[in-house]
């Protein structure tokens, strides 16, 4: 078995699904669920393309990293897929194409093929926005998202010039064993930054997110502010631990701009008065938060952070998303009274919430904990204090959406939730609850799981 | 030299994408960015006196100096993704003039 299939089966499915619109869901169903189980098979190491060894041809780099991540991406596309898949048909080939995108993405060990992958994951992403029906956020998703495609294109092509290389572990070889300043690398380094960080939805390269997740549905919200931004918080961590290490002055910059990012978004979560931009802006500050972390070097509890955000979104975009469309408004006094007669639907998104805020008994206390411990050894305060006092403004607003959502408003809202979608989010709570309770399996894997380094040492220096 | 005319030619698509408020514009704003980063990657590849990449019967040492082969290869697939990226913008423009009827984006209100 080769991690090539992963990529290979779903590009190959999506072009067989365009000839029967019919057995198309089945396949995309198939495939996905075959791709799960694909990875316990899918021995570690480099999948040399065509022949042509590193660092000549594309290679595919399958590692710890890369299996949990791939792992934690293709279960929750399977999830959204499920959960879309009668109403959404007509975005099964889609859905097949952006999978391959994706899968691509997280097991690419070349920098171009990163981009074309990315570019991929990109289209389908626009695609799937279309189901929002509000054609104008797309456009301004396409362009931004090319934007950003356009300046990391141009960022590793200044990389490909200076170091005759595009393989990741090629080049990070060359610049280590280079005598090129590294002021010289501050240009292509931040021009690849700012175009992954609007995939990222990092402050302020992130302008088309507001348009497409303030109209987002049950398929697109999930798959957007879950799916997509834990795939391109992989992405980026992988880059940023072994491509860029960011130091001196660059790393001042990226720390205060994502440290902005993580205020900025709090309190325009705070400002906000409907459900799902509350959420949006949340996703925002997390994603911030991830980054700052893979900066700091912290990549396991970057990792769990962003598993534990893809699981707790899941829930909460699902939950408005589908209360949202019944109700024909996300205004959170609309959707007052929502939990009265939703009582499991109710819990499983208060849990979600209490984990995204980091209280104790959920998983996001833990992970909270634990990377705010690892800042302030590294004598981090300030990101620290920051970090705090945007907790408490994200407690705030968190609670006051709850208590909308749980005590009945004057008007009496009826929202039905499918057996499906409870029984996702009964699966989802239960995972939150019992990681936050029982943290062993988390010891299991330290910062060690990415090992590029590793395998650089191995090819170079036998 | 020809790096600074693809440099300048992104500048003009950068330009133009901040400053129209017209989406078919702005397509070909964001083309003309695609255009100057793809003479930008030839312009890589480029060497003083180099030749063709390709050896024929009389062009077989590998004391001759070629251009570097790869950026072509992969402006190729840069234009391919361009292209794809166009034809999608330009669907969505049509959707948008089907709902809105304008193409200016200052007279398109998505609450």
């Amino acid at each position: 078995m080769s991690a090539v299939l992963l990529i290979a089966i779903p590009l190959l499915a999506a072009f067989l699904s365009i000839l029967s619109k019919k057995l198309a869901p089945v396949l995309l169903l198939l495939v996905t669920a075959a791709n799960i189980v694909l990875l316990f098979f899918v021995p570690s190491g480099i999948v040399v393309i065509g022949g042509f060894d590193l660092p000549y041809g594309i290679n595919l780099f399958f590692d710890t990293y890369a299996k949990i991540s791939l792992l934690v991406v293709n279960s929750l596309f399977l999830v959204v897929t499920l959960l879309n898949i009668s109403e959404h048909k007509k975005m099964s080939s889609i859905l097949l194409v952006s999978l391959a995108g994706l899968n691509g993405l997280l097991l690419t060990g070349d920098l171009f093929n990163l981009f074309v992958f990315l570019e991929v994951a990109g289209i389908a992403a626009y695609l799937i926005t279309t189901t929002n029906k509000k054609p104008l956020s797309t456009f301004n998703y396409l362009v931004i998202g090319s934007v950003g495609s356009i300046f990391y294109l141009f960022g590793l092509m200044i990389l490909y010039g200076m170091f005759g290389t595009l393989n990741l572990m090629d080049m990070v070889y060359a610049i280590k064993n280079s005598s090129v300043a590294y002021s010289s690398l501050l240009l292509p380094f931040f021009f690849m930054f700012v175009g992954l960080g609007v995939e990222a939805k990092l402050l302020p390269f992130n302008a088309w997110v507001k348009g497409i997740l303030k109209h987002s549905n049950t398929l697109s919200g999930p798959m957007i502010a879950s799916v997509y931004a834990a795939t391109i918080s992989f992405v980026f961590g992988r880059l940023i631990t072994n491509l860029f290490q960011f130091e001196g002055k660059l790393l001042l910059v990226v720390t205060v701009l994502l440290i902005a990012g993580v205020v900025i978004g709090e309190a325009m979560a705070f400002a906000s008065t409907k459900a799902r931009e509350i959420l949006l802006f949340s996703s925002i500050s997390q994603a911030c938060i991830t980054i700052l972390l893979f900066v700091n070097g912290i990549i396991i509890w970057a990792v769990y952070l962003v598993i534990a955000n893809a699981l707790s979104k899941l829930v909460l975009y699902l939950v408005v998303n589908k209360a949202a469309k019944q109700t024909e408004s996300d205004d959170v006094e609309a959707l007052q009274g929502l939990f009265v007669k939703n009582i499991l639907v109710g819990i499983a998104f208060t849990v979600a919430a209490l984990s995204v805020m980091g209280l104790p008994l959920f998983v996001g206390f833990v992970v909270k904990l634990n990377y705010l411990t690892n800042l302030a050894l590294m004598d981090q305060f300030i990101v620290v204090a920051l970090i705090l006092i945007a907790s408490i403004v994200e407690g705030i607003y968190f609670v006051r959406l709850l208590v909308k959502l749980w005590f009945k408003g004057n008007n009496e809202i009826d929202v039905k939730f499918d057996v499906s979608y409870k029984l996702v989010f009964a699966v989802v709570t239960l995972l939150i609850v019992v990681f936050g309770t029982y943290t062993k399996p988390l010891e299991n894997f330290d910062n060690g799981i990415d090992t590029v380094q590793d395998q650089i040492e191995v090819i170079y220096n036998g | 030299m020809i790096q600074y005319a693809a440099i300048l030619l992104m500048m003009i698509g950068l330009y133009g994408l901040l400053t129209n408020r017209n989406v078919v514009k702005i397509i070909v704003s964001l083309n003309i960015l695609e255009i100057g980063l793809n003479i930008f990657i030839i312009s890589i590849g480029f060497v003083y006196d180099g030749i063709a990449p390709i050896i024929t019967s009389t062009n077989n040492s590998s004391a001759l100096v070629f251009v570097d082969p790869l950026p072509q290869a992969l402006v190729l697939t840069a234009i391919v993704i361009g292209v794809g990226t166009t034809a999608l913008g330009l669907a969505i423009v049509k959707s948008i003039y089907a709902k809105y009827k304008t193409l200016e984006i200052d007279e398109v209100e998505e609450n």
